[in-house]
């Protein structure tokens, strides 16, 4: 590719060089290709101006389109106006001021009023604004004369196509790029590339939302094929704007911000108190001090309030994970549930009051490690007409 | 050739390590040497404890490591410097090992029947109590005693004993220096008469099953009063004493009625024993959360395990705690279970190990099995 390319350029060297002459005829050729440019354009206008005279002519494309946009339109406002009717009344209930009533307040007056039990949180009862709701409607494509405004507008789906074009239109740009340099004979810079581990290309849903057009499965695999050519070129970060306007970033560290500064004590410890340690049935509170000696205190006993070796595991697995075994004091107060509960419960809350005592990168080895994670599980009922949650009775053929 | 070469290496090497020391005599043991292993004679350990003595658990280990070593430890020394001090004109002192279950009670006794062998004493060791009140095999044999009404006698158990006694006094009996101060008459034919060595009251427990506990009964009086003449010093040891005190065995007579403990010769004889009303002696006993059943375990404490009968009994006492592991001790025994090849992996395993064990040695020999 490259090596035909300089080719091309000798090529065209040689030529110029030959002919001045020739150069010259070339030109007052252009300037009368040129003048009949014009003349075309002039007429191109003409035809244009006529359309826009005859203004009762609408094409029938741009009929039904409107017609459609005041349905959708009218069907929008009167959505608007039945969901501010619903949050007046819905405030009213609360006792609350109808003006004021935001959002959240809906989201918890919904929460308060119908409570559901149901696991996916998508299928629970809501009330949002009308917008977010109804999926967004493309504005019209095409003009009054019906003339579609996109020149890709005839493959059905012109913003995506759009997309793969002027990805490819970049591919073509950065190659003509690394020629010139090669040419120059300079190397690509190492600190110029482009990183991309703190996010992820979009999804298809999440692509169909931003350019308002359904896709099918091998478009998108053609979408992230063509993105990923994109981004293997060497100078790919001259079109980075171009690539992030495709990506996501991953969740980054929410909780860096919200790490409590150590409280003090009469002898001058540092100490944390995390309250709230939860695990199945299991409720406690969990003291780090430090400096410290390991000393492990669980309701008064010390480790061997465990008896069985992985409740003990689980209570020391954040302590040695950070390598703190032997830097903090742990003095927790536990309460209900069983000793695998109790123990997940310690484990928590030491990891979690941990984050004050070590540095950031170990915190992001914790969070990896699921230490600073949540066990929401809990225990699941038994169904009647079994035996237990999901056991089913024996199967007898008769 | 090889052999010796061997012989040599090992030498070389168990001078080179740090958790092990030569001085194999208990009597020379001091605090320098806290939490190093001593590696027992097999000859002694043979005579010593063959017939039970070491818990069941170490045993298996003894022999999987083909050598029967033990760690010196603070209550095993504090009690050899008591006993070194001892004033043995004065009554008797009991000494009471207590401590959690697994935390080497049994071991420590070892330990210091170890050293009364090696110091001439005689021996009265009971390996472990409950074997006799609490643990019913298919056929326990049991009568009713002739000569003390209402009594049980354990006549297998009792001559069990005796030869287990006779094996770790062999060199104090086969010296014939112990006689019998008084004339026994077991039956029309049979007798012991004054002056017959005490071997041959032994030997007639054994033989004669039927009258091994009376012999027992007769074997303490006598060693009380040879005590006393100071023709022998006498070390008791009773592993699991407190379940004397238990209220309840669980032996059945064959009218199926519940046997109590007080109700068995055995009991008697040895709650005779240890009453501190003999001189040249010395009585180490321990407590054990094992030795009863499993829901009067709360508690490790003599005070709760003896009961307020087994107090008063014996009251006065030295209670001596065994602890679990130190620091020092800890990685002791982690390298020397590292040097048997009993303990492998990372050296991070010795800091997850102290805690999930949390120090107690049976804990960690057995959490360092599948290691």
């Amino acid at each position: 590719m490259v090596f035909v390319f300089c080719f091309t350029v000798k090529h065209s060297i040689l030529a110029t060089r030959c002919s001045v002459r020739g150069k010259v005829l070339s030109n007052i050729f252009q300037y009368r290709t040129g003048s009949s440019r014009v003349t075309n354009n002039v007429t191109d206008n003409l035809t244009d101006w006529e359309t826009l005279s005859k203004k009762k002519k609408i094409s029938k494309a741009m009929k039904a389109y409107l017609e459609r946009a005041k349905e959708h339109d009218e069907f929008m406002k009167k959505q608007h106006f039945e969901f501010n009717v619903g949050k007046r009344h819905l405030a009213n209930m609360m006792g609350e001021d109808p003006e004021t009533f935001t959002q959240k307040d809906i989201d918890r007056a919904i929460e308060y009023l119908f409570p559901s039990g149901i696991y996916d949180p998508a299928a629970r009862p809501l009330m949002r604004s009308p917008e977010e709701v109804y999926p967004a409607r493309k504005a019209a494509e095409f003009d009054e004369a019906g003339r579609p405004h996109h020149f890709l507008f005839y493959t059905g789906k012109a913003s995506f196509f759009k997309v793969l074009y002027d990805a490819a239109e970049n591919i073509q740009e950065l190659q003509k790029f690394e020629d010139k340099v090669i040419r120059k004979k300079a190397s690509p810079d190492p600190n110029n590339s482009l990183k991309l581990e703190g996010s992820v290309w979009f999804t298809k849903e999440q692509l169909e939302k931003t350019l308002v057009e359904t896709i099918e499965d091998i478009e998108y695999t053609n979408f992230k094929n063509v993105m990923e050519r994109l981004v293997s070129l060497p100078y790919s970060y001259r079109c980075k704007d171009f690539i992030e306007q495709f990506r996501k970033p991953l969740t980054t560290q929410r909780f860096a911000l919200e790490i409590p500064k150590p409280n003090y004590d009469e002898d001058g410890r540092a100490f944390i108190t995390t309250y709230e340690c939860l695990r199945k049935k299991a409720r406690g509170d969990v003291t780090i001090k430090s400096p410290g000696t390991g000393n492990i205190s669980i309701n008064g006993k010390d480790i061997t309030y465990f008896e069985d070796i992985q409740s003990r595991e689980q209570v020391i697995f954040p302590l040695i994970f950070t390598g703190m075994q032997d830097r903090v004091d742990v003095v927790c107060n536990i309460e209900g549930g069983g000793p695998s509960g109790q123990a997940g419960a310690i484990r928590w809350g030491i990891a979690w009051s941990l984050r004050s005592f070590v540095e950031k990168d170990m915190l992001e080895k914790m969070q990896v490690a699921g230490l600073l994670t949540r066990d929401h599980r809990r225990r699941e009922r038994k169904k009647p007409g079994q035996p237990g949650a999901r056991k089913k009775p024996t199967w007898k053929k008769r | 050739m090889l052999t010796r070469n061997w012989r040599i290496l090992s030498r070389q090497y168990s001078q080179a390590v740090t958790f092990r020391t030569n001085e194999s005599s208990p009597q020379q043991h001091n605090e320098k040497q806290t939490g190093l292993f001593y590696t027992l004679n097999q000859d002694t350990c043979k005579s010593l404890f063959s017939n039970g003595g070491f818990p069941k658990s170490f045993l298996k280990q003894t022999k999987t490591f083909t050598e029967t070593a033990i760690m010196i430890r603070q209550p095993a020394l504090d009690l050899i410097n008591c006993i070194k001090s001892t004033n043995f004109d004065a009554p008797v002192i009991r000494y009471v090992l207590y401590g959690e279950k697994g935390s080497g009670k049994s071991l420590t006794m070892a330990h210091m029947i170890h050293y009364a062998h090696e110091d001439g004493y005689l021996i009265l060791h009971v390996p472990w109590v409950s074997e006799w009140l609490r643990r019913v095999p298919r056929h326990k044999e049991m009568s009713n005693s002739q000569t003390h009404e209402g009594f049980v006698d354990l006549p297998l158990d009792a001559a069990a004993w005796l030869i287990h006694f006779k094996t770790q006094n062999q060199a104090l009996l086969k010296a014939g220096e112990l006689k019998v101060s008084e004339e026994y008459v077991w039956s029309k034919r049979e007798k012991t008469e004054v002056g017959a060595p005490l071997s041959e009251l032994v030997e007639h427990g054994i033989t004669r099953v039927k009258y091994a506990c009376d012999v027992i009964y007769a074997l303490v009086r006598e060693i009380k009063t040879l005590s006393n003449k100071k023709q022998c010093k006498t070390f008791v040891a009773v592993d699991g004493f407190n379940s004397f005190f238990y209220p309840l065995t669980r032996l059945n007579t064959p009218t199926k009625r519940k046997v109590k403990p007080e109700e068995v010769t055995l009991t008697t004889t040895f709650l005779e024993l240890t009453k501190n009303d003999w001189t040249n002696g010395v009585i180490l006993l321990s407590a054990d959360q094992l030795a009863v059943p499993d829901d009067h375990q709360e508690s490790y404490f003599p005070r709760y395990l003896l009961r307020k009968k087994g107090f008063e009994h014996l009251d006065p006492f030295v209670p001596i705690e065994v602890g679990r592991y130190t620091e020092k001790e800890f990685l002791s025994c982690a390298s020397y279970y590292r040097d048997r090849l009993w303990l492998r992996g990372p050296p991070e395993t010795e800091i997850e190990l102290k805690f999930t064990s949390a120090s107690n040695p049976y804990k960690f020999m057995e959490q360092c099995a599948p290691l």
